[in-house]
């Protein structure tokens, strides 16, 4: 279908697609980090589309640190789970 | 002496000097009447240019009446028109070609708006409309309607239909006979190919003594009426097809064109005049709403009943649009020279926007409510006055102050006036069908009414934003949008301030749940919050059971909108994106699918899934062994696909393509955008046409890669049910409670499959 623009979810492919040369250069283990942080990017697409931001990949970095903090919060919830009922 | 019937209107056609009404009077009569009726075209241009159209019109052989007018172009304001009456409604086409071919410069208007619509238009009535007809011998003096096409029970109109249709689809096989059934009787005559004579005596004696109203045939476009045309032309029969004996059939020839990002194909057409001829296989959606659904397009779009039973809803709602135009003087361009206004990259970045579509949260979700907007986009043109004539300030509703969407000023835009009608009709369709019990009789006939209408609405919002339609403008287009991101949004926040958790958004729906809301009621205050903070009414669709999100294919962890399967609490089943709901998905397939599904529907709850899934699992290995085995029959392994583009334009022929170069070797021509059926076998080229006269040899279907994709769809139902189910056993476990004696069924790879299966000979099939 014709679109003046592309989609939120062609940018994203875009800019992942420009960071393959980079991605080649990690080792396997820093690959696999870095597609999870793509992966975290996606659940937010939505959004992204909605915020229609002049610099995607700033939204997409935002995701990524968003998921990224959710998951230290249920890390901590949990630590914290453990330690009070250790005490 | 002026004479008054009332009855149904039943077709309205060009005759060499006037129109031809028909009319099934209360009597019961075939009433064929006779009206003058003059059309109308319009011209603007510079003056000098006009003045030569005058004269040009002047000269020509047809008889014409020539004005100056002012009229009101929606785009442009009122403009100053040549209108040109031609009092001959037949010459109306040529004598238009002629014009536009001679003054190309020129902007024409009204120019090619079908009788019909202008017959509706002009006396407010439309197919099987009641009316009251003061006649004067066979001429019509004047024609009233006495209903309209927003009435929820109109009178049926006593209709007699003649089926006719062959013993076999002609394009697989020579159809041996025809099965003829009118009323209480139905019998089969032999087509005697030598003998031509017999079978047309018959069908000649029969539509003498039926007279129907309705030929309903199958394959009649494309085999059966052409076939009875041309033999009875050849062999110098009179086969009166027509009631309308002055008249000739006409003929209509197949086409190709692109839709929605598809190639359609539209076979032949034959049209009856004085009596309506139906091809089941060549009416657009019989399969959705049938013959109720074909004459309800008919009354609210004005389209003659054979035009709606084949037209898609865009022409029907273009249709509307006209009739709304004509009726309130609104000049209808014949091109449409309307470009998109200049914008800036951001403002474009800002409105070039779709509906808001969720990333759902994957997995099984228990006790989750479905609450869709009703008629959301329709409903918002209509609210909103969203047409593309209404000046709009900005796109961007979320900068709207106060509670509510403010609706946009001024007097209602032609999309709003043609909707609303049919958007209330279809409310108040839906709300009689829910006070209806199940199993009354009228509620198929209610379902297909609205169902008819749902397409037109639906398409109505996608032909504000095509570049050809004659009242479309991509600014409405990107206003509805706008609108519906706004409400969609608001009715999130709506949800998260009284605590319910949001799983998914899709456009116009919400999936939400929350701990302890298991009944209708517990979502009262929720959809009335949400109605208060939209303005805009919503419907709970149902509460699920449980419901299942399925990820990607490609990556476990990335949602994907529209692919989703779950219970309502009423047990029916509600797929998207799975395999079942697939057109390429060989009907068995789909069925074992479906019957897991169904299996798993039983459970009273998630909680009970476990209790239901070794049953599903039982019931997978035992289809797996009968297509193992190949013991299914042929006729449900057939994939059926598209075909997108010619055979030859293929750079690497797809399974469709490959299966029509074997229908081309036998003779046949399929058209881009027409279906293929065939099956995947051994060997090259790996794929078996099904349309063709000798059968499939049974041991050459590949059975292995079947079952890859058999296992593929269990898989999609099964795998998330599985691991909810071992979570939860796991948890119990931790808990210290009693095994539950659950084992689970490890659903083979393809691998092993295919492994283990080249060691099994091959049996041959005892289903030819």
């Amino acid at each position: 279908m014709g679109r003046t623009l592309p989609s939120v979810t062609q940018v994203f492919m875009q800019e992942e697609a420009a960071f393959a040369r980079f991605r080649r250069a990690l080792r396997r283990t820093d690959q696999l980090a870095l597609d999870d942080l793509f992966t975290a990017a996606r659940q937010h697409l939505a959004a992204a589309q909605y915020a229609s931001h002049t610099l995607p990949f700033e939204t997409f970095l935002l995701s990524m640190l968003l998921e990224e903090h959710k998951e230290v919060m249920r890390l901590r919830q949990q630590m914290d789970d453990v330690l009070s009922r250790q005490s | 002496m002026n004479e008054i019937i009332t009855g149904w209107l039943f077709d309205v056609y060009p005759n060499e000097t006037n129109l031809t009404i028909w009319v099934i009077g209360d009597d019961g009569q075939r009433h064929r009447f006779f009206q003058d009726f003059s059309v109308s075209v319009y011209a603007a241009g510079p003056f000098p240019r006009l003045r030569q159209l005058w004269k040009w019109l002047e000269e020509q052989p047809v008889q014409v009446f020539l004005s100056r007018k002012e009229r009101k172009d929606v785009f442009r304001g009122m403009v100053s028109v040549l209108a040109v009456d031609v009092p001959q409604p037949a010459r109306l086409d040529g004598l238009f070609r002629a014009m536009v071919s001679e003054f190309p410069d020129l902007t024409f208007y009204d120019g090619d708006i079908s009788i019909q619509l202008r017959y509706a238009a002009a006396f407010d009535v439309f197919p099987l409309a009641r009316c009251r007809v003061e006649v004067q011998g066979v001429k019509v003096i004047k024609i009233a309607p006495l209903d309209t096409p927003w009435d929820l029970e109109p009178e049926p109109a006593p209709l007699r239909i003649l089926s006719v249709e062959p013993d076999c689809d002609p394009a697989r096989g020579t159809p041996k006979a025809v099965i003829i059934a009118f009323g209480r009787n139905k019998y089969t005559l032999p087509i005697n190919h030598e003998k031509k004579a017999s079978l047309f005596w018959t069908v000649r004696a029969d539509i003498k003594r039926f007279d129907p109203d309705l030929i309903l045939t199958s394959w009649g476009d494309t085999w059966l009426m052409p076939y009875m045309v041309r033999t009875s032309q050849e062999n110098g029969f009179n086969l009166p097809l027509n009631r309308d004996e002055s008249q000739a059939v006409v003929e209509r020839k197949e086409h190709t064109y692109f839709s929605y990002g598809q190639i359609v194909y539209r076979g032949r057409q034959v049209q009856l005049r004085g009596r309506w001829h139906i091809d089941r296989h060549n009416a657009m959606l019989w399969n959705d709403y049938g013959l109720e659904g074909v004459l309800e397009m008919a009354r609210v779009t004005r389209q003659p009943v054979q035009d709606a039973a084949r037209l898609s809803p865009g022409t029907g709602i273009s249709s509307m649009q006209f009739v709304t135009a004509l009726q309130k003087g609104i000049l209808i361009p014949w091109h449409k020279h309307q470009a998109e206004t200049p914008k800036t990259a951001m403002d474009l970045l800002r409105s070039d926007m779709g509906g808001m579509v969720y990333q759902p949260t994957i997995g099984l979700h228990h006790d989750v409510a479905g609450i869709d907007f009703v008629s959301m986009y329709p409903g918002m043109m209509v609210k909103y006055n969203i047409s593309p004539e209404v000046p709009r300030a900005g796109n961007d509703p979320s900068t709207c102050s106060g509670q509510r969407l403010e609706p946009a000023d001024g007097e209602s835009g032609i999309v709003p006036m043609t909707l609303a009608p049919l958007l209330n009709k279809r409310l108040a369709l839906k709300s009689l069908i829910m006070t209806l019990p199940t199993l009354d009789c009228c509620r198929p006939t209610y379902q297909a009414l609205a169902s008819a209408e749902k397409w037109l609405l639906v398409t109505c919002f996608g032909y504000l934003g095509y570049k050809n339609a004659r009242f479309g403008r991509i600014e409405a287009h990107e206003a509805v949008t706008a609108y519906g991101r706004e409400a969609l949004l608001r009715a999130k926040e709506a949800a998260e301030d009284m605590d319910y958790e949001i799983l998914h958004m899709y456009v116009d729906g919400l999936w939400v749940h929350k701990e302890g809301c298991k009944t209708p009621a517990d979502y009262e205050a929720l959809l009335a919050e949400i109605t208060e903070r939209t303005g805009l009414p919503i419907s709970l669709d149902g509460i699920y059971k449980w419901v299942v999100f399925l990820p990607s294919r490609v990556n476990e962890r990335v949602p994907v909108p529209n692919r989703y399967f779950g219970v309502f609490q009423d047990g029916s089943v509600k797929v998207r994106g799975i395999e079942a709901r697939r057109r390429d998905t060989a009907p068995f397939i789909t069925e074992t699918q479906m019957g897991v599904l169904e299996i798993l529907a039983k459970a009273p709850d998630a909680d009970g899934l476990k209790d239901v899934l070794p049953k599903a699992q039982a019931f997978v290995g035992k289809q797996l062994t009968a297509l193992r085995k190949g013991q299914v029959p042929l006729e449900k392994l057939l994939v059926s696909q598209r075909l997108t583009r010619e055979v030859g334009e293929y750079s690497s022929p797809s399974p469709a393509a490959r299966a029509v170069k074997q229908l081309q070797a036998a003779g046949r021509t399929v058209r881009p955008g027409q279906r293929v059926r065939f099956l995947f076998t051994h060997g090259r080229p790996g794929v078996q046409a099904w349309d063709v006269p000798q059968s499939p040899d049974p041991r050459t279907v590949d059975l292995p890669r079947y079952c890859t994709l058999f296992l593929r769809a269990v898989e999609t139902v099964l795998a998330p049910i599985q691991q909810s189910v071992s979570a939860a056993l796991h948890l119990d476990a931790r808990l210290g409670q009693a095994d539950t004696g659950v084992r689970f069924f490890k659903t083979p790879t393809a691998c092993d499959l295919s492994s283990d299966y080249v060691q099994q000979p091959l049996r041959p099939s005892p289903f030819p």
